[in-house]
């Protein structure tokens, strides 16, 4: 074995892809504890009762950007209307047709074959490459996910508060704590089960069709944020990945009609709602990931702010050289690239790391 | 997808290598430059417009803007092809554009982000490989270049002084005169492209003599004293631009006589001043545009487009001369725009009815239309024979 991936989520299976483009199922060792890569994420799509994915054709796990999945949808649904979408930038794959694309990756890619079920607790540098818990590989990507739902602390404890990632049915009056993509799904969701729906929340949401501006999935934004000192990236990374959804009316006309029938409203603070949704993402930072924060520790890597300082091609500087390579990739990754919890993030980091242990001359 | 500039240019260049191997292909089976000059330009503005305005314009460009954006580059382009008298068929070199277009959308959508694992989050630059798309691009039309100035035809410089004819001109050549070079007994042009510049033929049973070949360019000669016709062409394309053509004396010459030669493209009378003759420049059966020239003196038909032609005569000058000015006959298809016709004498000789002094006749089931012409002091205006139709329009017909 050659390759490591510790993560078996997304990030890692598309990090996979990737490499398999050049390596065989048996160089690559997937360390991960679930075989089904999109398990913790089928979980909380359904939990928010998502019906299509934010990101367009190519938020898919293979290796290049084309085809995406706009074709396969073509040949599905018996129509050009998904590629004429994708090329107006409003084509959105259904959530059935991703998990089945992860399905049928899984199946041709030779993942499971791959997998090796274990949980890695320690990354530890050793002279020519990583020693994941006994056993050494030249060139390791770390893709450890999430490290866990975020509730703010007030809210700790309070017998209302459900997680919007967990499933939940809607009560007859309805708090949804948060500005982004889930908290909007969550407003939309609960008014459609009947309920009375108070959104509270610390800003206005920004309204973009992805994650971060376009420009920022590419070298175009990327080089100059790159440039950027280290506290000025740590207040460009935050407004980057503010609480967003996308513009549309699709949005905006059932909570309008809410609105007029006293049914929505935005308030600073919590009621008296029966229930209450926090639609607040992950936890941030890598002092929340055991594997990240130990790694940090007994290599004394540099953060910022609670960011994994990481190069460009999402490595670890003080741990990638001629002979070996450390990367980064999914939300861990944001230090080189603002999206790095996407698939296209994930792509990301894949493409380089590939192209690391490519390179690498003890290959 | 985001282009960096970098990115945005090599995508181009990388698209343009197999329009650029297909131009060549084209230019050696027509033996003709223009798909490779219009490749080129098309590089050249695509390059310009993507420094320029594209990657200013676009942060983010989405794939449905590949539409638009190349209607303007398309628009561009055909502007600089007419403005500088590139002479690229329209179809043809609509087609070319459409398949650059159409390349350049594949292989950005499609064909790159295919090949290249980091096509989109790079910008769309292509590394190695875009450095090897500009050196190809740069080596096929520097070679392309260097092929056209090795095959260029070689100058032969005509001295000043008299030099006994007929001359027959049986290669590829640019005959140039220099000042005060005379032929005497006229000029026979018997191959393809052959340009003949700044010469004086005096004599000759036609002055110059163009019969079956392409390509002849006559430009800035003068024409004197032939016994048939001062410039006489058959079956072949020609361009003539500001030559001076005197005929008189000859009662039944003609100025210039370009006849049968539909097949051959458009040919060209330009800039040419002519004197005297039956017909100072007329046309059978052939597709010539006649514009800014000044004819004077003639007997007959000042200028004559006949039996089965389709031409346009515009912006030229017609005085004092006998018959008929503008002439449409025999189902011709006819644009008379621009054109000044002055004095027009009826022929009382004759005692015909079409050649009562007409500033402009439609004969024999032709159409002609006219526009902005001025038509001042003539025996007549303007008529109609033999289910001939002339319509004053008050905008132009193409």
């Amino acid at each position: 074995m050659r390759v490591a991936v510790v993560g078996s989520g997304l990030a890692g299976f598309t990090a996979y892809q990737t490499l398999r483009r050049e390596l065989a199922p048996g160089d690559i060792a997937v360390f991960g504890t679930d075989s089904d890569p999109a398990a913790a994420w089928r979980v909380r799509a359904a939990a928010i009762r998502q019906r299509e994915m934010r990101s367009e054709s190519d938020g898919h796990c293979l290796p290049t950007s084309f085809p995406g999945l706009a074709f396969s949808s073509v040949r599905r649904r018996r129509s050009a209307r998904p590629l004429l979408d994708s090329v107006l930038d409003r084509y959105h794959p259904t959530v059935d047709e991703f998990l089945s694309h992860v399905e049928r990756l899984r199946e041709r890619s030779g993942w499971d074959e791959s997998l090796v079920p274990r949980r890695i607790e320690r990354v530890q540098a050793v002279d020519g490459g990583f020693d994941l818990d006994g056993e050494r590989f030249p060139h390791v990507l770390l893709a450890p996910g999430h490290p866990g739902l975020n509730v703010p602390e007030e809210l700790r404890g309070d017998s209302r508060v459900v997680h919007s990632y967990e499933p939940h049915d809607y009560a007859a009056t309805v708090t949804v704590v948060g500005a982004g993509l889930a908290a909007a799904t969550e407003w939309l969701n609960a008014l459609a089960a009947g309920a009375e729906v108070v959104s509270v929340r610390r800003r206005e949401p920004v309204r973009r069709p992805l994650n971060v501006p376009r420009h920022y999935f590419s070298r175009r934004g990327l080089d100059g944020y790159h440039r950027l000192a280290p506290r000025e990236r740590v207040e460009r990374l935050r407004t980057l990945i503010a609480p967003s959804y996308p513009p549309g009316a699709r949005w905006d006309e059932p909570l309008e009609r809410a609105a007029r029938e006293g049914r929505f409203r935005v308030e600073q603070s919590l009621n008296g709602s029966a229930q209450v949704i926090c639609a607040t993402g992950f936890r941030r930072g890598f002092r929340h990931d055991p594997l990240l924060a130990r790694l940090v520790a007994e290599h004394d890597l540099e953060t910022v702010d609670g960011w994994l300082v990481l190069d460009p091609d999402s490595t670890v500087p003080a741990l990638t050289d001629a002979g070996r390579t450390l990367a980064v990739a999914g939300a861990p990754a944001q230090w080189a690239f603002p999206a790095a919890d996407t698939l296209a993030g994930a792509r990301y980091a894949a493409h380089r790391f590939l192209g690391r242990t490519r390179s690498c001359r003890t290959r | 997808m985001s282009y960096t500039l970098r990115g945005r240019v090599e995508t181009r260049l990388a698209a343009l290598l197999p329009v650029l191997l297909g131009a060549c292909v084209l230019a050696g089976v027509l033996h003709r430059w223009w798909p490779v000059e219009l490749v080129a330009l098309m590089a050249a503005v695509g390059i310009f417009l993507d420094v320029e305005v594209w990657h200013r314009l676009l942060p983010y460009q989405p794939a449905w803007t590949s539409v638009p954006l190349g209607a303007v580059e398309l628009g561009v382009l055909m502007a600089i092809v007419y403005g500088f008298g590139l002479h690229a068929p329209l179809l043809p070199a609509l087609a070319l554009f459409g398949a650059g277009w159409l390349a350049a959308v594949i292989f950005a959508q499609a064909g790159l982000p295919l090949l290249r694992l980091g096509y989109a989050e790079d910008g769309g630059e292509l590394g190695r490989a875009g450095g090897v798309a500009a050196v190809a691009l740069v080596l096929a039309f520097g070679g392309s270049a260097a092929t056209y100035v090795v095959r260029l035809p070689p100058v032969v410089h005509l001295s000043a002084g008299v030099h006994q004819g007929p001359l027959v001109i049986d290669r590829r050549e640019v005959l140039q005169g220099d000042p005060g070079a005379v032929v005497r007994g006229g000029i026979v042009v018997a191959h393809d492209d052959v340009e003949i510049r700044n010469v004086t033929v005096v004599g000759g049973e036609n002055g110059i003599s163009v019969d079956g070949v392409r390509g002849t360019v006559i430009d800035g000669v003068t024409v004197q004293g032939a016994k048939l016709d001062g410039i006489h062409v058959r079956l072949a394309g020609v361009v003539i631009r500001d030559c001076t053509v005197d005929m008189l004396g000859n009662r039944l010459g003609q100025g210039i006589d370009i006849s049968f030669n539909m097949d051959k493209g458009m040919s060209m009378v330009e800039g040419c001043t002519v004197v005297g003759g039956q017909q100072g420049i007329t046309t059978h059966s052939s597709a010539t545009d006649i514009m800014g020239n000044t004819v004077s003196r003639t007997t007959g038909q000042a200028i004559a487009v006949d039996e089965m032609s389709m031409g346009m005569a515009s912006h030229n000058a017609i005085r004092n001369a006998l018959g008929v000015g503008l002439y449409c006959g025999d189902r011709s298809m006819c644009m008379f725009d621009h054109n000044t016709v002055i004095g027009m004498r009826p022929d009382t000789t004759s005692g015909l009815r079409n050649r009562r002094g007409l500033a402009v006749l439609a004969d024999f089931q032709s159409e002609a239309d006219l526009w902005r012409n001025r038509l001042v002091a003539n025996a007549v205006a303007m008529d109609t024979t033999t289910n001939a139709i002339l319509r004053t329009s008050s905008r132009p017909s193409w």
